[in-house]
């Protein structure tokens, strides 16, 4: 039987749809891919509507989505508790213990998440504009994610923070000292991020290197490694002037936000 | 010879006037005309941005709305009509257009809730534009005689003449304990704007940040938002705070303090509009006073 494969998540879907059932991108349009080899993430159309589990997610409006989830009985999302809109009054809350109060607390991160647990309707949304970035994450991935960028994952996927190594790294990587880590054992896991701006993708070969603007960071699978390298640019008689980008480096995805604050020149 | 069937009276499901429904977007608030309805699977309606360049009449004037990621409201006022905004949110006017001030009562009240302690108004003839200052949708709420709705501080963006203002205290408030200090909050703002069309039909435009939807809320239906999130509501929608405490494995994390959510409920009857963007929720601590408020311990 012919299936259409989804370009963003590789998930094979029926012949005759228009949008992933996973991830919700929309199929009968081209990837749009830069010369470069930045793929941009799928624009969701407004009412996209896509399943995990037993429950399925509607991305709504286009300057700052929303993602209105429908969780069904014995599903369950995690979140940071600020970024709910709205919820049905019956919807239970219950809290997620992350470990690490202490470092989460100096690293500016809430050291509990909250969880939303079906069956009963939920929705998310950010601060500023932007997209919502769907990942479905196939078994044994483990994908690094910017602090304060995910949205909600699913109840399958294993959630914790990893420090940022090294002292320029962190004071002049603009990611701040953690990353969020989202790890999938068995079962696939679906994450939800909002990315500030237009969120663009690529996939590093083995060795391949790609600096970019620290600010602009937002993902990466936890193969990749990143640093945070000073470059040095003169001024003629006016000395010389320093900034900072990160090297990635291959093998795995790196994803990036066009919407970011430049931290580190001097 | 059959002539075609006149076509029938069309009524807006954004601003509910009716009209021909012949223009392409609707002469009252500027929402498409034929659009299909965008409506969640748990009932919210997107209000549809205004489409560009639409046209929208009110008096003896039009107003076109321009722009998609930050709106422009144009106005043509003719000799006649005159409309009134914080002065912030002018863009651009002709020398013909007259401007003055429209004084305000309680201005010290206003100063320390940081409202503008007075409005301009501009008299036609001529041109005058207005936007505010974020993405987002600009919003046309055509007011008919005797309406009157409830609309948060600083979505106002500009109304016509014959739409009353007044603002009042939001009465949505609650105080936390830090220490021997008592810490209050104002989760939908010190006070709330009120505007009510009362010399006929008027129009009122506001401004608000990222995407906006609506919902008819049925009587006694509730809905859980976030107090920032809440753009206007008609006035027979009751509202009062309601603070959730997830349950936690461990004394700490059962988030008495951090994770608590605090929520505006909504009570129909009544139409409620919401937008995507909101401030993170202030106000960790354990809460002592409130303004009337629910809470669930799950």
């Amino acid at each position: 039987m012919d299936r259409i494969e989804c370009q963003w998540c590789k998930a094979q879907n029926e012949m005759g749809r228009t949008n992933c059932t996973t991830c919700g991108a929309p199929l009968d349009t081209k990837d749009l891919v830069t010369d470069s080899g930045w793929a941009e993430a799928p624009r969701l159309r407004d009412m996209t509507e896509f399943r995990f589990s037993n429950s399925t997610c509607q991305i709504e409006g286009e300057i700052v989505p929303v993602a209105e989830i429908a969780l069904a009985q014995g599903d369950s999302v995690f979140f940071e508790h600020h970024v709910m809109l709205w919820k049905e009054p019956q919807v239970p809350l219950s809290a997620l213990n992350t470990g690490g109060g202490m470092k989460r607390m100096l690293g500016g991160m809430p050291h509990i998440l909250s969880v939303a647990h079906g069956p009963g309707r939920v929705a998310f949304s950010r601060d500023a504009s932007g997209e919502v970035v769907v990942l479905p994450l196939h078994p044994s991935m483990e994908l690094d994610v910017r602090e304060h960028a995910f949205l909600a994952g699913t109840h399958s996927l294993t959630y914790s923070f990893v420090r940022i190594q090294g002292l320029v790294n962190v004071l002049h990587g603009g990611g701040g000292m953690y990353m969020d880590r989202f790890v999938t054992q068995n079962e696939p896991g679906l994450l939800l991020l909002h990315g500030y701006g237009n969120v663009f993708q690529k996939t590093l070969q083995q060795g391949e290197k790609i600096m970019v603007e620290p600010g602009g960071f937002l993902y990466k699978d936890s193969s990749v490694t990143m640093n945070a390298v000073k470059q040095n640019v003169k001024t003629g008689l006016m000395g010389g002037h320093s900034m900072y980008l990160a090297e990635m480096t291959g093998p795995g995805r790196v994803g990036i936000q066009s919407m970011y604050v430049h931290h580190g020149s001097d | 010879m059959t002539m075609p069937p006149a076509q029938a009276a069309y009524t807006c499901p954004y601003c509910r006037m009716a009209s021909d429904g012949g223009g392409g977007t609707c002469p009252a608030c500027g929402a498409p005309v034929d659009l299909r309805l965008k409506v969640s699977d748990s009932g919210w309606v997107e209000q549809p941005p205004i489409r560009d360049l639409a046209h929208i009449r009110f008096g003896r004037s039009t107003c076109q709305v321009s722009g998609t990621y930050v709106p422009v409201a144009e106005m043509a006022l003719h000799d006649d009509d005159w409309v009134y905004f914080s002065h912030h949110v002018l863009l651009h006017t002709d020398a013909s257009v007259r401007l003055g001030t429209l004084p305000l009562k309680g201005g010290w009240q206003r100063m320390r809730a940081g409202m503008p302690l007075i409005m301009m108004r501009a008299q036609g003839p001529g041109h005058i534009a207005f936007s505010a200052d974020a993405p987002g949708e600009t919003l046309a709420v055509p007011l008919s005689a005797g309406r009157a709705i409830d609309v948060v501080e600083h979505r106002f963006l500009v109304a016509t003449g014959n739409v009353a203002y007044q603002w009042q205290n939001s009465n949505i408030w609650f105080t936390t304990q830090d220490g021997d200090d008592e810490e209050w909050h104002y989760p939908l703002g010190k006070t709330i704007d009120q505007f009510a069309a009362t010399g006929g039909n008027g129009l009122l435009l506001l401004h608000a940040p990222g995407n906006t939807f609506i919902r008819d809320l049925a009587p006694r239906q509730r809905i859980l938002v976030q107090p920032s999130g809440l753009i206007w509501k008609d006035q027979s929608v009751r509202m009062f705070l309601h603070f959730e405490y997830p349950h936690g494995q461990y004394w700490f994390s059962s988030s008495r303090y951090q994770a608590k959510a605090t929520w505006l409920t909504l009570e129909g009857p009544g139409r409620v509009a919401i937008q995507s963007v909101f401030e993170r929720p202030e106000g960790s601590g354990y809460v002592r006073r409130t303004s009337g408020a629910t809470t669930q311990q799950w």
